[in-house]
């Protein structure tokens, strides 16, 4: 920028990083706080001790026996996989047929899957859980999957990213006598796999936070997935907060990774609504 | 457009048999869920057994005090931290791209970090952050802003502001990279022109920056609101169930509570998520039709 006042220390310019520095620093403390927490005793989590302690196997051993940590890990890394398998493959070729083989009748179908984007959760859990009860599928790891692997979102996020891969090479697939399903499994999707990352980083990402289907399904232990668990030891009359964050960081590390290695796509994801 | 040949159905036959699986979870865990409401919201439950009341379920609501301050509550958060989070993010935006040119990236990742946490990881964060004798009110007593602890959970005021900084704290860096990513788009020259015009950065940003970002601001606050209406791991988890006295009670906490928890109602909770439905309906669509009329205009 051209403006004189930005290059030299101003007032302005000290105001704009005290601004920046302050909210950069609130937004990653608490991060900080939480990996600390993992190593002290749990009143000082509470009141706020920021020298480490000392802790840390301690709040592990308890995270990983009276906190049930491996089982919820496991269910929420099982659900959340399966989700993104099963979801980024029917999602892809739902969004290949809706823009690749256009007609009237699937143009009106797509239309009335947008009609529900922006659907309330809450407007379907109760008659979901009325179903799946009905089924006697309620406490099972399928239950909490299955509703969130059509995603209308990924589905619109994907057709919109077909719409860049050119007719014409299909075109010419054709002419070389190669099948539908091989056009779209050898020359299609290869070429796609930069925006199928990114629906994937973004169904798994939904699916590991997500809290009211699971709440709502999982009633025993047995299933439930790291946010339910987390849930339940806050409900609780006495709270290990050093174990409670042991939990918390471990939660939180499979998306931070993802983020911090991921980035462009991650990204991408969270913009694909707005393209 | 009518099909010709045996070689378009086989490719219309494709097309169908592409799309299918989609539209079979979409038929049985989106459109049969919905249908299938239009019967509950129709009886009352007692116990195991169910009876038709009509529309008894709204006229109950109606009369249901804790529903109607809940909705009120969805209302406050709404009014309040949507405006000053868009405001927040949209300045963060703008000064890490033009306000700055070194540690811009840095900056970026630390304000967008918040958003890789779950809701309910951030209600915990803030429940043990915020207790009376935790670190929060420690800090501010130790700097001497107050001199007796806020009761940020156990008061009914306070629990709301609570809330809202939970909120604040998780969806501004996310709803800042929208707006970054709308800015880079905009030609710079325009700033430049204004600049030679004489005009101040303030008026840059009220006069160009913002009418330019109409759609993402948009987007931004119809995606806001309708999380706003949702709200329900903070109420249940961060101030406990809608705690202190229903002071934080939202209506998808209460309508959750009242299916799973209080009485087991179906009916009544379904019928009370359809006028959560409309409400959220009706604010998108007043929204687009303020913020979209406003650049039809222009």
């Amino acid at each position: 920028m051209t403006n004189s006042a930005f290059r030299a220390w101003s007032p302005a310019r000290i105001l704009m990083w005290l601004v920046l520095l302050v909210c950069a620093a609130m937004s990653i403390f608490p991060f900080y706080w939480i990996l600390n927490g993992t190593t002290l005793n749990p009143n000082d989590v509470l009141k706020g001790v920021l020298a480490p302690g000392r802790d840390f196997l301690n709040n592990w051993k308890l995270a990983t026996t009276a906190y049930n940590l491996p089982l919820y890990f496991t269910n929420s890394l099982v659900i959340a996989l399966g989700t993104v398998i099963f979801g980024v493959g029917i999602n892809a070729l739902a969004a290949f047929g809706f823009e690749k083989y256009r007609s009237r009748a699937r143009d009106r179908v797509f239309g009335l899957l947008l009609l529900t984007l922006i659907l309330p959760q809450i407007a379907i859990v109760i008659p979901m859980f009325k179903m799946f009860s009905f089924f006697k599928l309620l406490n099972t790891r399928l239950a909490i999957a299955l509703p969130s692997v059509m995603s209308v979102f990924i589905i619109f996020f994907l057709r919109q990213n077909f719409k860049l891969f050119p007719t014409e090479i299909m075109e010419a697939a054709r002419v070389d006598g190669a099948s539908e399903l091989s056009i779209f499994a050898n020359i299609v999707a290869p070429s796609m796999r930069a925006s199928f990352a990114s629906a994937a980083i973004y169904m798994f990402i939904a699916q590991w936070n997500s809290y009211l289907w699971p709440l709502i399904a999982a009633l025993n232990d047995a299933v439930k997935t790291l946010p339910i668990a987390m849930a339940s030891i806050m409900y609780a009359y006495t709270i290990q907060y050093g174990a409670l964050m042991v939990v918390v960081a471990i939660s939180t590390l499979p998306v931070l990774i993802l983020f911090l290695t991921m980035q462009k796509q991650f990204v991408a994801g969270l913009l694909g609504s707005v393209k | 457009m009518a099909l010709r040949g045996t070689y378009e159905r086989y490719l219309n036959r494709f097309g169908w048999f592409c799309v299918a699986p989609s539209v079979l979870f979409f038929g049985v865990f989106l459109a049969y869920p919905i249908l299938s409401s239009l019967y509950y919201v129709t009886r009352r439950w007692k116990g195991a057994t169910n009876t038709f009341i009509g529309l008894g379920n709204f006229v109950r609501m109606a009369h249901d005090s804790i529903f109607l301050q809940a909705l009120g509550h969805n209302f406050i958060f709404m009014a309040i931290q949507v405006p000053i989070m868009i405001f927040l993010a949209l300045l963060l935006a703008v000064l890490l791209n033009q306000g700055i040119r070194s540690f811009r990236g840095a900056m970026r990742l630390a304000i967008f970090l918040p958003s890789v946490t779950s809701l309910v990881v951030v209600s915990v964060l803030f429940r043990a952050l915020l207790q009376e004798n935790g670190l929060f009110n420690n800090l501010m007593i130790g700097s001497h802003l107050i001199s007796a602890p806020i009761g940020w959970l156990n008061n009914s005021f306070w629990a709301k502001v609570t809330i809202m900084l939970a909120i604040t704290w998780r969806w501004t860096g996310y709803n800042m990279v929208f707006f970054l990513v709308g800015l880079q788009s905009l030609d710079s020259q325009i700033f430049e022109a204004a600049e030679v015009d004489g005009a101040s950065r303030a008026r840059q940003f009220f006069s160009i920056t913002v009418p330019l970002l109409v759609p993402i601001i948009l987007f931004s606050a119809v995606t806001s609101t309708s999380g706003t209406m949702q709200l329900i791991e903070e109420p249940n988890i961060l101030t406990f169930q809608g705690g202190p006295a229903n002071g934080t009670m939202t209506a998808a906490l209460y309508i959750y509570r009242q299916a799973f928890f209080v009485n087991f109602d179906f009916g009544y909770s379904t019928a009370m998520s359809y006028v959560v439905v409309l409400i959220a309906g009706i604010l998108a669509f007043i929204q687009i039709r303020l913020l979209g009329g406003e650049r039809a205009t222009r």
